[in-house]
């Protein structure tokens, strides 16, 4: 019977931290256990890692220090939860499914997370066996493969319940000794994080992105864009006032007490669209649709929509329902759509655009609400210090896509 | 032969003939405890999870009596107070009268109310709801300190008509999130409800608190002064907590009760993540966790009693911190001190925790100090060391020789 080489295990850790230093605390947080259940290495969501004395004698020390950064790749990207709330919300059951989720998780992982020091495992699964595309999210990968003989070369895959979230028999589970409480392992990622905002330069893109987001999961831009219009257009001021023209409904049943009435006006919405080169079809016909649902479902009338299409020329075209007729194709002043906006007396302005255009320089009377397209910032020869202006601090800004 | 509603209110009686058992609840705990600090609560969640449920649990627990009033079907001038004309309004002045249940619960001087479905208020309705929740003002009626308010919204997301708070009113909230349990729903609906123990004030810990309290806030933001104030630039950060000087205060008032209470880490990062948002929450966790570690200066004094943490990540901060102090002050006895403190630590833990902060203390040796016995029973760390050297060698030949 083999032995667990403590040593080599740990001389495996050092070697990855020393190649991945802002690892280094989520590294040092696990909490070893040897097993003889588990196949290779696995972890579970209490940060315990578990580990096959087997395994260990086999495997070479860089390539220990690989499977190291793997495991706690897993717990770092809360793949455990991650799986568990892609299984609640597609109603999936069964260990089939929570292999498939190991797999789609260890895609995620293994694209970027070796090299630079760091050797990649025999057998890792990689996107590419399946010939998907790297450099994806494991809920991506999920929706584009299913199990079949093709993955038949992974089913030993085994990371434990830290992966894919289904409970190994061999696991000690929540109560047993030295796991991690929830807050623990949140500080734990919160600090590697951290360590990686302050180092941005020697860290992966792929850990850049989790680091951004680790914390601040992005919200759907069509969720932040719909509240961003609801706010403005349902705002105090926007269509509606006080008003002594009618007496409040509940009036006559009080004699003596002086009832304000709530009287509202449907808003008048105008949405600015620019319809320079710069903007794609595509983009602008799903950021049109989503504004034009929203408005219909504040209570927007048709005939309160307007819709102005602008490049250099500014053109008018009503928001009908069968779709809007945009002209354009050349460069882009916004500010000329936004005056001819003003006249139609709006309530609330929204425009869409990709940004690469002179903003206003006063407020103007009515709220303003940006859809913002992202853009890579493009090096200008002839002016290579141009930078296109960012929207005025007066307009909510929401990027879309 | 029984008449059918007699039939209809045995089978009703059978199914509301439901059992409880405990069950830790950390939602449920913040909400007392935030209740309990007299701090204004706002639960985000879903329509029909239960926030109602947990109201009238936590009204139990408190003792007080629980006053719901559904927002949305208000109108503005019952919460500002309704003017009522008098004989003469020029001497007088027109009062606002306040509605029946304010008056009801001045009278009693105490109880809980509850402000349910804020989101679906129109928004006037809802300005005059906050004037009620802040300056705790009902036209002319002002409700005594035994009146705690708690606030119920759906997210930003589901709301209808898009309720939100400017980032001045999201700064006065403890903001919760109100998420439902599967296995206490399932469980719930097979008969057997949770029923939380909350968390009590031990009286004997009130002064040790507060002062707790007001040392990790002040020494955090001591050390790290951008986190006092950042108001939220982000367009989905908005109508959430965030850091400013007041929220802080709230902070610091919310680790002084959960300190008192003896609840949970988990309880006190939901309600401080809740007051100034989520990552300066986590920096005063993080610091809270690092007021717990052993201080390296006790541990040089007496290195034979030191205890070193379990935790790998924890043990590395304490033994780094160990060496940072000899750098600081470098003595001899101070030094020797070290060398022991590692050799425990190899003795105890994972060698390769040892490595680095041996290798930092070798090079702080001046040259009249002799080298510690101790140092040979760091043999351990040191073959772990050329191990992860050899290996590192090997990954560099591969690389080059792909080159």
């Amino acid at each position: 019977m083999i032995t667990l080489d403590a040593e080599k295990l740990y001389a495996a850790r050092l070697h990855a931290v020393r190649s991945r230093p802002y690892l280094a605390t989520a590294l040092f947080a696990l909490q070893v256990v040897e097993s003889w259940r588990v196949p290779t290495m696995g972890v579970d969501r209490h940060w315990r890692c578990y580990v096959s004395p087997a395994f260990v004698d086999r495997t070479p020390v860089e390539e220990l220090a690989g499977v190291w950064v793997h495991e706690v790749s897993h717990l770092l990207r809360d793949h455990h939860g991650r799986s568990d709330r892609f299984a609640a919300e597609h109603e999936l059951t069964g260990p089939g499914e929570r292999l498939r989720m190991n797999i789609a998780a260890d895609f995620e992982i293994n694209d970027d997370v070796y090299g630079d020091g760091l050797v990649r495992p025999e057998g890792a699964a990689v996107p590419s066996l399946l010939t998907l595309p790297d450099g994806h999210l494991m809920e991506e990968y999920l929706r584009w493969f299913r199990l079949g003989p093709h993955t038949d070369d992974f089913a030993w895959l085994d990371c434990g319940s830290g992966a894919d979230g289904l409970d190994r028999e061999w696991e000690l589970g929540p109560g047993g000794a030295h796991g991690l409480s929830e807050q623990e392992r949140d500080a734990v990622r919160f600090r590697v994080a951290q360590g990686i905002a302050g180092r941005p330069g020697s860290v992966p893109r792929g850990w850049l992105r989790w680091a951004e987001r680790v914390f601040h999961p992005p919200q759907p831009w069509r969720d932040l864009l719909g509240a961003a219009i609801r706010s403005a257009v349902s705002a105090s001021g926007a269509g509606e006032d006080y008003t002594y023209g009618r007496p409040a409904r509940r009036s006559t049943a009080l004699p003596g007490v002086v009832l304000p009435s709530l009287r509202r006006r449907p808003p008048r919405v105008c949405v600015v669209v620019d319809t320079s080169g710069s903007v794609s079809d595509a983009e602008l016909g799903s950021a049109l649709v989503e504004v034009a649902g929203i408005v219909r479902a504040v209570g927007g009338r048709r005939d309160l929509v307007s819709v102005l299409s602008c490049d250099t020329r500014v053109t008018e075209s009503m928001c009908r329902a069968e779709g809007i007729t945009l002209v354009g194709g050349g460069g882009t002043d916004l500010r000329s759509g936004f005056a001819r906006a003003l006249r139609t007396r709006p309530d609330v302005v929204v425009a869409l655009t990709d940004g690469q255009t002179p903003w206003p320089t006063t407020r103007p009377p009515h709220r303003t609400v940006v859809g913002l397209f992202p853009r890579p910032r493009v090096v200008d020869e002839d002016d290579p210090d141009y930078r296109p202006d960012a929207p005025p601090e007066w307009a909510r800004v929401v990027t879309i896509g | 032969m029984p008449a059918a509603l007699d039939v209809a209110a045995d089978l009703l009686a059978l199914l509301s003939d439901t059992t409880t058992e405990p069950r830790a609840d950390n939602q449920l705990e913040a909400l007392t405890l935030a209740v309990s600090a007299d701090l204004p609560v706002l639960l985000w969640g879903e329509p029909g999870i239960g926030k109602t449920a947990a109201l009238t649990q936590l009204a139990d627990a408190l003792d007080l009596p629980l006053t719901t009033v559904i927002a949305s079907v208000h109108e503005p001038s019952d919460f500002a107070g309704l003017p009522v004309v008098g004989d003469d309004p020029a001497v007088q002045g027109v009062p606002m009268a306040p509605p029946d249940w304010a008056v009801r619960l001045v009278r009693a001087g105490r109880g809980l109310l509850f402000l349910d479905e804020l989101s679906t208020a129109p928004p006037a309705v809802q300005a005059a709801l906050l004037r009620v929740v802040l300056e705790r003002r009902i036209g002319a009626l002002t409700l005594p300190p035994g009146v705690r308010i708690v606030a119920a919204a759906n997210p930003r997301s589901s709301a209808a008509d898009g309720w939100e708070l400017s980032p001045p009113l999201a700064n006065r909230f403890v903001h919760l999130q109100w998420a439902h349990d599967h296995d206490v729903v399932v469980r719930g609906l097979g008969g057997t409800w949770p029923r939380a123990t909350l968390p009590l004030l031990d009286p004997g810990l009130l002064s040790d608190a507060v002062a707790f309290a007001r040392r990790a806030v002040c020494e955090l933001l001591a050390a790290r002064p951008a986190l006092v104030h950042q108001l939220p630039t982000n367009e989905a950060r908005r109508g959430g907590p965030w850091p400013s000087p007041r929220s802080w205060e709230m902070a610091l008032r919310l680790v002084a009760f959960a300190t008192a209470a003896g609840v949970s880490r988990e309880v006190l990062s939901m309600l401080v993540r809740g007051v100034v948002g989520d990552g300066p929450g986590l920096e005063l966790l993080a610091w809270l966790d690092r007021m717990d570690l052993p201080d390296p200066e006790v541990l040089l004094a007496d290195p034979a009693a030191a205890v070193l943490p379990e935790r790998g990540d924890l043990r590395q901060t304490v033994l780094d911190g160990v060496v940072e102090a000899v750098r600081r002050r470098p003595e001899r006895s101070r030094w020797d001190a070290a060398w022991a403190l590692l050799v425990l630590a190899l003795d105890t833990g994972a060698p390769d925790l040892v490595v680095v902060p041996a290798a930092t203390l070798a090079v702080l040796r001046r040259d009249d100090w002799e080298v510690p016995a101790a140092i040979d029973r760091l043999s351990d760390a040191v073959s772990v060391s050329r191990l992860a050297d050899r290996a590192a060698d090997r990954v560099e030949a591969r690389s080059g020789g792909r080159r």
